[in-house]
């Protein structure tokens, strides 16, 4: 059995991801899930990718939004507000 | 965003109160003992427990968006004619639940003085389930309230009087998304918008980001060009199916259009079980444009259907059953709408929905 | 206020008439609050120009959740600065739509306070709909709320609020409880209906009975509508009540039986139970004499939707039978099931029924460990081209039993 990944480090991968393409792909909380699962493989769970989606949120890292579906940004201004 | 206050603690995930706080106490003795109940008169009901307990409900219609002042004053008359105990039904009615069968009267007339009317129960019209159209939403193509309070003003005979062959629902959606149960109703008046989105270059560069516009469209009509240099998308017009997702997502992509969007009306859906299995409604009238304040047209229109079905159903036929038994092209015929090619479908299975027997009258 | 009143005269028509006016309702408001009047002024304009003005807002929403505020932004900003922000809460109902007039004057208090003083009761997939306020003012409102014992609905691909027919607590034909069932399945998916992690909305609607008051098998994912097994309950005495007040048993109740069921020879009611297919007509034509049999439970259906992407479905049978009593495992474990397939394999927007006619119904139901029963389908396959995945090889082992 492979040794677990933390909470801490999913989110940070998750958080790089979401940088690293914002304006070019919005994420789906599954999309980041699936992408961390490939990451880690079996170092990582469901519980896990659960926990990390929530902490990048509650600690306002990242926002969830809606535009026809739900994503996972980093907080910016939108344009229908301007 | 305002940081969270340390002092208070935040309340998550708590869900919603528990529904038994807000029942009344004759509710609660008979949870699931009720044996029958009888419909007394328009918007009047029975419901009588096995323990012989008797609850009395008065049903009143409601424009569905409602100033606190109008939710205060129901307070009060729950106060004073059913101990505060009250109920929404699932087409925006409002509902007063009395055990004291004198107070059915005088809580009727003070409903009317609040202008509010009884009926909507057994074989009539309800009120109208609708969505938000000018008055909160984005994609509307037409106004949702203002249409319905058109349309029952027209047909508020309907609403507190029981004369119909059997009951008849009617909605409203302001666009394709359809936020309200249209699509399985006996009337549906449906907005559509007609004309692809026109693309504002320079909006859309300051304001939207472009592969999100591009995968927003689910018949993947939108396709990022570059003019001039600069990035930007363009709309295949012939795959665009009018849905507005791609203005949801960016505002530099308009779909309204006043020229050409309107209402379509739909007839013959359900969604009871009783005698026939639930039905989608049918295309009955392909395109009435917006004639606001009162959408003269439209009321018209959905008043000759119900005069139309009324007149010739037979007890307990709902609209679409009526139509099952006499067939499409006796509809039309009575009902003087033209038939036009846009009634035929031709979108992914419309083969089963041509005629494939040669069952006919003539 | 110190606000000018707005010159209306388009909605001023809609005044007229004696359905209840909603431009009264948000002239009312308008009285004392600026949002509202706002709200008057740009929905005269709309009227003028047969036109929406309003933006759609994607990022707005309280903390940590990703659902129940939809954002809304006017494009007449300069003209309607009391609407230039003006986003709708939408507040989880109690189960069946109960309330007391008590916490009306709460929630209304609540409202005076942070918003337009407008609501919608109810939105239509079953929230008490806040309608419009400031981004500023959603936490706090937020919060009151929470103080008094209410939760934001879902919004977003989450779980969206369930919501049913008042069931057991007004009628007598309610086949499992279905507020009970409503209020278990929304704190049971709190945190799938507040932190969106699906690739689409999945709704639950829940109706006690085949009439389907809440419209569940043409609007959820997942209807659950109550049903019965064995006999219809039979009061002979009432019957003979409707023949002798002059219910024309054989026209209107026998001649409308779908299954073909029922003989009347002017005194007895007889019923083939067998072939009854509960569509329910006869027990609404005849409630004192007629009930739905005792071994109750309910349908579980799958897949309904709007047009929007695929077209339009309704929900078919998935589970022709279920008791439902707490702790409904038997329904979780199978929700949970459909969620994770649907979750891993699902497209951005897909809805469930759609994902199941991508996939195959059969496949779905393989997927999920379902058996196919025929309750499944309103007839076998038509269409001649099958997949088929077994074979027999040449000279293998299989085959000699075969
Ligand atoms: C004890 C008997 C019943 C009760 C307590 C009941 C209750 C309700 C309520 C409260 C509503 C919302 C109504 C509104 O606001 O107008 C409703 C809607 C409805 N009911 Fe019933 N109902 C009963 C019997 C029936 C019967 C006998 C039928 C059909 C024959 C039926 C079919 C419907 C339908 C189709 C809707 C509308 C659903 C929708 O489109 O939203 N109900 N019912
Ligand atoms: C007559 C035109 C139609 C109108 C106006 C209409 C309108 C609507 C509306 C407003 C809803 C939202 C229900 C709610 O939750 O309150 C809805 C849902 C739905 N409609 Fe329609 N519809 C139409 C045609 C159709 C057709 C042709 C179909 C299928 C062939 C269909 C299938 C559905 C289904 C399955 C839902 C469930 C919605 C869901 O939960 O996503 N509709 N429709
Ligand atoms: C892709 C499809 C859809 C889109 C883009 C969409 C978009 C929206 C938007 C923008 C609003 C906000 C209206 C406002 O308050 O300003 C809204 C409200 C709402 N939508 Fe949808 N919608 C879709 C499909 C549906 C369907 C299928 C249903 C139900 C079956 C539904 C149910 C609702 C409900 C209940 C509301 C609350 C407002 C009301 O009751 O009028 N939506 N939707
Ligand atoms: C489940 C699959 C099918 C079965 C069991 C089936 C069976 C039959 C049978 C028993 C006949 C009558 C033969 C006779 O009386 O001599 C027939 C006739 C025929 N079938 Fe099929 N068939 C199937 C699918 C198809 C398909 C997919 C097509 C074409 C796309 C097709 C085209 C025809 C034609 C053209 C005839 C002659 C029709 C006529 O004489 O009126 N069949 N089929
Ligand atoms: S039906 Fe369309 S226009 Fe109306 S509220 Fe829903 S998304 Fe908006
Ligand atoms: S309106 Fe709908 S179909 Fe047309 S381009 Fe926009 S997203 Fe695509
Ligand atoms: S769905 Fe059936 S059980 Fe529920 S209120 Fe309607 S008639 Fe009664
Ligand atoms: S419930 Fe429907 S199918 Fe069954 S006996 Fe009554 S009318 Fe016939």
């Amino acid at each position: 059995m492979a040794e677990q990944v933390t909470v801490q480090e999913v989110s940070d991968a998750m958080y790089k991801m979401i940088k690293d393409s914002m304006g070019q792909k919005k994420w789906k909380a599954t999309d980041l899930t699936k992408a961390v699962t490939e990451l880690f493989g079996d170092r990582c769970n469901k519980d896990l990718t659960k926990a990390a989606i929530r902490d990048l949120i509650e600690n306002g890292k990242c926002v969830y939004t809606y535009f026809g579906g739900s994503f996972i940004e980093i907080p910016h201004r939108e344009g229908a507000e301007n | 965003m305002p940081e969270v206050q340390p002092k208070q603690k935040r309340k998550t995930d708590i869900g919603p109160p528990h529904y038994e706080k807000f029942l009344p106490p004759i509710i609660k003795e008979n949870y699931g003992k009720w044996k029958y109940h009888e419909v007394l008169k328009p918007g009047v009901m029975v419901t009588v427990s096995e323990t012989g307990a008797r609850l009395y409900t008065v049903r009143a219609g409601s424009p569905r968006l409602l100033s606190i002042d109008k939710i205060r004053a129901y307070a009060d008359l729950a106060d004073k004619y059913c101990n505060g105990y009250l109920r929404f039904t699932s087409r925006h009615n409002v509902e007063f639940l009395l055990t004291d069968e004198s107070k059915i009267d005088p809580l009727i007339r003070a409903l009317d003085a609040l202008g509010h009317p009884v009926g909507g129960m057994a074989n009539s019209i309800s009120s109208i389930v609708h969505t938000q159209g000018w008055v909160h939403c984005h994609s509307s193509a037409t106004d949702a309230s203002g249409v319905v309070k058109a349309v029952m003003d027209d047909l508020i005979l309907y609403f507190t009087e029981m004369k119909l062959p059997a009951k008849l629902r009617i909605a409203l959606a302001c666009c394709l998304n359809m936020c309200g149960a249209v699509h399985c109703s006996d009337i549906a008046i449906l907005g559509i918008h007609r004309r692809p989105p026109k693309v504002n270059r320079d909006r859309l560069k300051a304001t939207c980001e472009i592969p999100s516009v591009v995968s927003a469209c689910p018949t993947a009509a939108v396709r990022p060009v570059t003019v001039d240099g600069q990035p930007s998308v363009e709309v295949i017009e012939e795959r665009c199916m009018f849905c507005a997702n791609c203005f949801t997502v960016c505002p530099a992509m308009p779909i309204n259009d006043p020229l050409n969007d309107g209402v379509s009306i739909w007839v013959g859906g359900k969604v009871s079980n009783a005698r026939s299995e639930p039905m989608f409604s049918k295309l009955a009238i392909p395109f009435i444009p917006n004639n606001p304040p009162r959408w003269p047209e439209v009321v018209e229109a959905v008043r000759n259907l119900v005069e139309v079905w009324a007149r010739n159903a037979r007890k307990y036929e709902r609209m679409g059953e009526w139509i099952n038994r006499i067939g499409w092209p006796r509809f039309f015929e009575m009902t003087g709408i033209p038939f036009e090619k846009v009634h035929i479908d031709d979108f992914k299975h419309a083969g089963t929905t041509f005629k494939r027997s040669t069952h006919l009258t003539y | 206020m110190a606000e000018k009143k707005r010159s209306t005269p388009q909605l001023d028509e809609l005044e007229k008439g004696s359905w209840p006016s909603f431009v009264k309702e948000i002239k009312t408001a308008a009285e004392k609050n600026p949002m509202a009047n706002d709200l008057l002024g740009q929905l005269e304009r709309s009227y003028e120009d047969k036109i929406s003005h309003w933006k759609h807002g994607g990022i707005v929403g309280v903390l940590g959740y990703g659902g129940g505020i939809i954002g809304r932004y006017s494009d007449l900003p300069e003209e309607f600065p009391n609407v230039s922000h003006f986003h709708t809460i939408r507040i989880n109902q109690p189960a069946g739509w109960f309330y007391t007039s008590d916490v009306l004057r709460k929630l209304c208090d609540i409202w005076e306070k942070h918003g337009s003083g407008l609501t919608n009761m109810h939105g239509s997939t079953g929230d008490l709909v806040f309608l419009g306020t400031k981004t500023d003012e959603l936490e706090p409102t937020f919060n009151e709320l929470t103080d008094l014992g209410f939760d934001l609905g879902g919004s977003g691909s989450d779980v969206r609020t369930p919501s049913c027919c008042c069931g057991m607590a007004r009628c007598e034909w309610a086949c499992y409880d279905t507020m009970a069932l409503t209020y278990f399945l929304t704190m049971h998916y709190q945190d799938e209906l507040h932190r969106p992690a699906f690739p689409y909305k999945w709704k639950f609607k829940m109706s006690g009975c085949p009439n389907d008051c809440v419209a569940a098998i043409a609007r959820s994912d997942m209807s659950i509508i109550g049903t019965w097994r064995d006999d219809i309950q039979v009061d002979e005495a009432a019957v003979t009540e409707y023949a002798k007040s002059g219910v024309d048993i054989q026209k209107d109740v026998v001649g409308n039986c779908p299954a073909k069921c029922m003989e009347w020879d002017g005194k007895k009611i007889k019923i083939d139970n067998k072939a009854c297919v509960k569509c329910m007509h006869c027990i609404n034509a005849m409630p004192k004499a007629l009930a739905p049999g005792k071994d109750r439970g309910a349908c579980i259906l799958i897949g309904a939707k709007a047009p929007i992407v695929e077209g339009a479905l309704l929900s078919s049978v998935l589970i022709p039978f279920i008791k439902l009593v707490p702790p409904y495992k038997e329904l979780t474990d199978l929700v949970e099931k459909i969620h994770e397939l649907w979750a891993e394999n699902g497209k951005n927007r897909e809805r469930v029924g759609e994902f199941i006619q991508r996939i195959g119904m059969g496949n779905f139901l393989e997927a999920i460990g379902v058996e196919p029963t025929p309750e499944m389908v309103a007839h076998p396959r038509e269409n001649p081209y099958v997949f088929y995945e077994e074979y027999f090889e040449e000279d293998s082992e299989d085959n000699k039993n075969a």
